[in-house]
């Protein structure tokens, strides 16, 4: 019973993670629609800042995290103009291609500057734990998890209750629509998309402490981000939070359960993609 | 401008003929830091024996290539360094998987390789009939003889039985697994958990858990460096306890040993900075001297002896001749900061460097890697948690 209950709490808790990477990708993606393969990458530029503000600087990475959001978002913004917004108006395979190759050119670029070494932040909270019985919640975990939690929350309040967030739907519905009755289309489009990288950074502070940073890191998490916003529906922001708790519980149940679970985890989340695209067109054959 | 001729046409004629061995090593991708480890390794050899005159006359000339950690890349580097830059003999080779991707080129060109990495066994399988590969790592079988002796040193003296494995689910944690568990049963071990994980995921928490109910003395774990801040964060939080957390990864993370969570977890090693031997120390001087620092990447080192005992192979052998400098190789015969380099056969290939009794194990104590094991080597007692 206790191996069940750790395993419940495990999967809770990297769900969290997944969420945090999630949230920036559901703004992107499911609510203005910029196919951005390079994610992933965002999350990188983010875990490799906090890693240099804690190894050449000596400040914590949560200290570091508004700054490095802040400066993502310069990022993000840059690569809106510089790139993106000339795709828009595109078939959407130009923008997943143009994405990509940012993906990869962000990589290559980490690699040649930083190389291929894994490297690892140093926090006095790092393996900070809540001990509940014989339950253990990680502690910085759980704050990923409260922080996704807010910033769906945050993202939620902004799209509804907000004149950006209407904007940014308007948009969304109706670029040309809301051309029209005088929404300026291009800012909305580069708020949404920094603000997306900005997320992603965020995720990769997280993800600085908790595992590494590397030219690598961002893959992985953006993936099953694509995953999570593809079964909670696109533009469903609360539905992110759902889905992602199905994923790492779902992950952790096979981990734990399934013999040579380990190895068939990454199968977790293409089979839920499957399941969910399937039941979607059973439905909507009905 | 007639001096500025003369000066270039010498130098061109300086160049004529002398010695050039390629160097095909993982500058980028995942086996980088052995990789840019070596480098360095080969650029201090390099120096020092075209201080002491170059081979055969002239200075020695080394052609670095990037495998870039991947078979794909690494065969045309290989054809290119042997077909275009026409190197007289290869050196390098980190990763099992680009030096099995290399074997059918180098084989069809009659490459003479002296080569430092690539443990797995395939590797030995498909060099076994080149008549002129000299390998200086260990095979792989000798690394695990090596952790079953510390770990059999356990049993004895701090009474560890019961053995988790977490191994990562590709080639490099999962070629042999059945035949390491079966090793440590006969050893006398109870195998209490073997269980994959994903490499780079992070998620370990499923996996502690179910190491936690089974109360291993020792969790081995065979991955790579990205797994160990994740997977020693998750042994705190959970508070598994473990006599020893004992890991084989072909590299650590860039500064692991300042974390406060790598205190007391194990390692296999060639060589750290820190060994007493004679030739390590006079390394590690000239190291520091050349780069400025010190470092504790045994491809450093193990690339050094590698051109150096090329260097002098080919110099006894008067000529670049493959079948002549091979048969100087064999007769190798000097101290290196690993101990005495010989080269005799092992199961399968002929001329084998350093075997088993090579290995040292180490402990993160105190932010550094610490010699624990030999116990004649040990610069510390090693902490055992049980």
């Amino acid at each position: 019973m206790d191996l069940f209950a750790q395993t419940l709490v495990n999967g809770l808790l990297q769900s969290g993670l997944y969420a945090l990477v999630a949230s920036g990708l559901a703004l992107a993606v499911g609510v203005v629609g910029i196919v951005n393969f390079a994610h992933g990458e965002y999350l990188m530029i983010g875990a490799f800042l906090a890693w240099a503000g804690s190894a050449l600087l000596g400040v914590d990475p949560l200290l570091s995290l508004p700054v490095i959001a802040v400066a993502v978002y310069g990022v993000g913004a840059l690569t809106y103009r510089v790139s993106i917004r000339h795709v828009l108006l595109a078939p959407e395979l130009n923008q997943m291609l143009l994405t990509f190759g940012l993906g990869i050119l962000l990589q290559n670029l980490a690699l040649m500057l930083l190389g291929g070494n894994t490297r690892t932040v140093s926090t006095p909270y790092q393996a900070s734990s809540l001990q509940l019985g014989e339950l253990s919640v990680g502690g910085p975990k759980a704050l990923a998890f409260g922080l996704a939690a807010a910033l769906l929350g945050a993202l939620y309040f902004t799209l509804y209750r907000t004149t950006l967030g209407r904007q940014m739907r308007a948009v969304a519905q109706n670029r040309r629509g809301a051309q029209l009755i005088g929404i300026d289309v291009d800012r909305v489009y580069l708020i949404a998309f920094s603000v997306s990288c900005a997320l992603a950074a965020v995720a990769g502070v997280l993800v600085s402490v908790l595992l590494f940073a590397s030219p690598t890191v961002g893959l992985v998490f953006a993936l099953k981000a694509f995953a999570i916003i593809v079964m909670a529906g696109l533009g469903n922001l609360t539905g992110v939070l759902w889905a992602s708790a199905l994923l790492g519980v779902s992950e952790a149940l096979v981990q734990t359960y399934v013999p040579g679970g380990g190895g068939w985890s990454d199968a977790v989340f293409f089979l839920m993609i499957f399941g969910t695209l399937v039941l979607r067109s059973y439905r909507g054959a009905r | 401008m007639k001096t500025l001729l003369m000066t270039g046409v010498l130098l061109a004629l300086s160049g004529a003929g002398a010695v050039k061995v390629g160097v095909l090593l993982p500058l980028s991708g995942g086996g980088s830091v052995s990789g840019q480890a070596a480098k360095n390794g080969y650029q201090l050899a390099l120096d020092e024996i075209n201080r002491a005159g170059g081979v055969l006359g002239k200075p020695l000339e080394l052609e670095f290539a990037d495998d870039g950690s991947a078979p794909a890349k690494a065969v045309p580097e290989f054809v290119k360094l042997v077909t275009v830059e026409k190197v007289d003999f290869m050196a390098g080779g980190v990763s099992s998987a680009t030096s099995i991707a290399i074997s059918g080129p180098a084989k069809q060109y009659g490459t003479f390789m002296a080569w430092i990495g690539a443990a797995a066994v395939p590797v030995e399988d498909a060099f076994a009939d080149h008549p002129y590969f000299f390998h200086y790592h260990p095979w792989s079988y000798y690394n695990f003889e090596a952790i079953l002796g510390y770990f059999k040193y356990l049993k004895t003296y701090k009474k560890a039985k019961n053995i988790a494995i977490a191994y990562e689910d590709g080639p490099f944690g999962s070629a042999g697994i059945d035949a390491t568990v079966d090793a440590f049963r006969k050893a006398g071990f109870n195998v209490v958990l073997t269980e994959k994980f994903k490499t780079g995921s992070g998620n370990f928490g499923p996996l502690v858990s179910k190491a936690k109910a089974a109360k291993p003395d020792i969790l081995y774990w065979v991955g790579y460096d990205t797994d160990a801040l994740p997977l020693a964060t998750e042994i705190r939080q959970q508070n598994l306890q473990l006599g020893l957390l004992y890991g084989t990864p072909p590299s650590w993370p860039v500064g692991f040993e300042k974390n406060k969570l790598a205190d007391n977890v194990a390692g296999l090693s060639l060589w750290l900075s820190s060994s007493p031997n004679k030739d390590s120390r006079t390394f590690v001087a000239a190291y520091r001297k050349k780069y400025g620092t010190v470092t504790d990447e045994y491809f450093a080192p193990l690339a050094y002896v590698n051109l150096k005992t090329l260097a002098a192979a080919i110099n006894a052998a008067g000529t670049t001749d493959k079948a002549k400098v091979a048969a100087e190789m064999a007769k190798t015969n000097v101290s290196t900061p690993f101990g005495q380099l010989t080269f005799s056969p092992s199961l399968k290939t002929k001329y084998q460097g350093f075997k088993a009794g090579n290995w040292l194990h180490f402990q993160y104590l105190g932010d550094a890697r610490v010699p624990v094991f030999p116990i004649k080597f040990a610069q510390k007692p090693m902490v055992y948690g049980k």
